[in-house]
């Protein structure tokens, strides 16, 4: 097992000890990253709420667009699967959708199924100078752009302008997607986006699908709403979960000097982020460099070095995968364990001591 | 008057949500130094991070705010609370009744959900001033809110009901709008952005989204109507509406019930 403590490498006990005495001497520590699978997920939230952690996510600012945006109107979704296979009209919002693979799929086939099946598919783009069959720049950004096509879908503007020929043809089409990627449209533009699917719901059938997500964050989800019954971003400072995205934003926190203590769960890869060096961090990356934290733990990467459960982009739910080649490497979900039982032994300094 | 004094700098965020005139008239000095205001595992009591001073009256003044303080004045219902400095996010938050003056800054989603009352902040508000917190259906909801400085952006998003006048403010001033009133000097790009109906009055703007229509100029009584009730709160923001006003239409993404004052 990989492990190095301030960049000299040592084996996996001292690692977990020095991790454990870092966080035992936290006033206000963090689990950031949760790109790991479900068991993983599992160990960081029983940590957090056993030593009082908040907990934030590698993709927590596309997840908040898209959960912000949810828990206000709702949401028409569909599936990559769905999208292939009946769409008969696409429309991609922003240049972010573009490198996602499951574009290469709805550009090389044609709708199998439903009413569109056997029909030519139509990919419309706002946002982005792409090669499509209609394709608007829209020099106002994303929201306006969104905002724009909805009234032509709305019949609140008229004309046969590029707009009004989208809005169109979403109309004309039998099964419409709208691809988005959530970090690029933003809160208000995955609103104003899923109001244009409702408008469209009306006439023909028209569903939102978000691409994009960065680490395990629609693992996370899930998982933290099972557990909490609340969003990712929860701070358990004062026993019970507390949901607050703002307060509990990692990067935020960091900034305004907060936190004293990180711990980053990346065992499946995730890019770190800049603030994580300007704190004392522990890593459990799968990438295991003896730079990455002043603490830092190699572990398996779930679907490689073991088997776990991770979300599955093609078929949009939680699927378990087999190890495709197995380690020694310990889980992150045994090496966070193994952390607790430390932790809860070691017992965290009481509340309400006198602080100032 | 009672008076929280604060000694030092806050090692963590605090909570002030219990703090409030109502509350401390009700508890002994012991009791409110031993009210727990911390919000990590750690913790931390008022009466470690601050003087206490009780007279039981129904004001309570805070010398020496810090931008960690959050919720002050959150839920309160009657009396007033006055801060000499700075406060954290939430100011008011949900506020009934009752006045909040602060006399520096304040942090993000400042009188979020707050059904009446006034709040007063004499230099600048963060982002979302006005505006829901996460999965709450409204913003500002009946109250007033008077920024003396400058806001973020998206000043009064999603506010329902009251009033909001300011000095600058950031871009989305007053996006999603409900209904409501809302008075800046200047805003930036995009200003109502998916309103549904409201009033916005501006003194000058950013970008102004495709999805208005300007509908010309106007002469309207109400506006001279609310140009009285604006002049008791901030003659400056009432003298907008003393000038020729073009008026635009929208969000025409939405049900397009809302209007943009703009002062030529």
């Amino acid at each position: 097992m990989a492990a190095w403590v301030k960049g000299g490498a040592t084996d996996a006990g001292t690692a977990i000890g020095a991790a454990a005495s870092l966080l035992a001497r936290a006033r206000a520590p963090v689990i950031a990253g949760l790109s790991a699978d479900v068991a993983a997920i599992r160990a960081a939230y029983d940590l957090a709420g056993r030593i009082g952690a908040s907990v934030d996510t590698a993709g927590s600012a596309g997840t908040y667009a898209d959960l912000a945006s949810l828990s206000r109107v709702g949401a028409l979704t569909s599936t990559p699967a769905e999208a292939v296979g009946r769409a008969d009209v696409v429309l991609v919002v922003g240049a972010a959708p573009w490198q996602a693979p499951l574009l290469k799929r709805l550009i090389d086939a044609k709708p199998t199924r439903g009413r569109a099946a056997g029909s030519d598919r139509l990919v419309l783009a706002v946002g982005a100078n792409a090669t499509a069959s209609l394709s608007w720049p829209a020099e106002g950004g994303l929201v306006e752009a969104v905002g724009v096509v909805r009234a032509y879908a709305r019949g609140h503007l008229a004309g046969d302008d590029i707009p009004g020929q989208i809005a169109a043809r979403l109309i004309a089409g039998q099964y419409g997607v709208l691809l988005y990627d959530p970090a690029e449209l933003g809160e208000a533009g995955i609103e104003m986006l899923q109001g244009l699917a409702m408008e469209l719901s009306e006439v023909t059938r028209c569903f939102t699908l978000a691409v994009g997500g960065v680490g395990q964050d629609r693992a996370v989800v899930p998982v933290s709403a099972w557990l909490t019954g609340q969003a990712p971003r929860s701070g358990f400072g004062r026993r019970v979960p507390e949901h607050d995205p703002w307060r509990f934003d990692a990067a935020r926190q960091v900034a305004a000097g907060e936190v004293d203590a990180v711990l980053w769960l990346g065992a499946v890869p995730v890019a770190r982020p800049d603030w994580l060096s300007r704190v004392p961090s522990v890593a459990l990356v799968a990438d295991g460099e003896a730079q990455a934290a002043e603490v830092v733990i190699g572990v398996g990467q779930p679907g490689r070095d073991h088997g776990g459960v991770l979300w599955n982009e093609q078929r949009a739910a939680l699927t378990y995968w087999p190890a495709s080649a197995p380690s020694d490497l310990p889980s992150a979900a045994s090496v966070l364990g193994a952390l607790r039982e430390r932790l809860v032994r070691g017992q965290a300094a009481p509340r309400s001591e006198a602080a100032c | 008057m009672s008076t929280l004094t604060l000694r030092q700098a806050p090692p963590e965020r605090l909570d002030f949500l219990n703090i409030n005139p109502l509350a401390l008239s009700r508890l002994s000095q012991g009791e409110v130094e031993r009210l727990e205001i911390g919000t990590t595992r750690t913790g931390v009591r008022l009466g470690d991070c601050f003087s206490v001073s009780l007279d039981k009256s129904d004001t309570l003044t805070i010398e020496g705010g810090h931008e960690r303080l959050d919720r002050v004045g959150a839920s309160l219902s009657e009396g007033a609370i006055r801060v000499t400095g700075d406060v954290g996010q939430r100011l008011g938050a949900g506020m009934a009744g009752g006045s909040l003056t602060i006399t520096g800054n304040a942090g993000p989603y400042a009188a979020s959900g707050a059904t009446g009352g006034t709040i007063t902040i004499a230099g600048d508000a963060g982002d979302y001033a006005g505006g829901a917190v996460y999965a709450a259906k409204v913003g500002l909801d009946g109250a007033t809110l008077i920024i003396r400085g400058n806001a973020g952006a998206h000043l009064g998003d999603r506010m329902r009901r009251g009033t909001i006048l300011a000095g600058r403010a950031g871009a989305m001033a007053g996006s999603r709008m409900i209904a409501g009133t809302l008075a800046a000097l200047a805003v930036g790009d995009h200003p109502g952005l998916g309103m549904r109906r409201g009033t916005l009055v501006l003194g000058a703007h950013g970008r102004m989204a495709a999805t208005f229509v300007e509908t010309g100029a106007h002469d309207l009584v109400f506006l001279r109507l609310l140009s009285k009730a604006l002049r008791g709160l901030s003659p400056e923001h009432a003298d907008l509406l003393a000038k020729p006003l073009r008026r635009y239409s929208g969000d025409l993404a939405t049900i397009a019930k809302g209007e943009i004052w703009v002062a030529a």
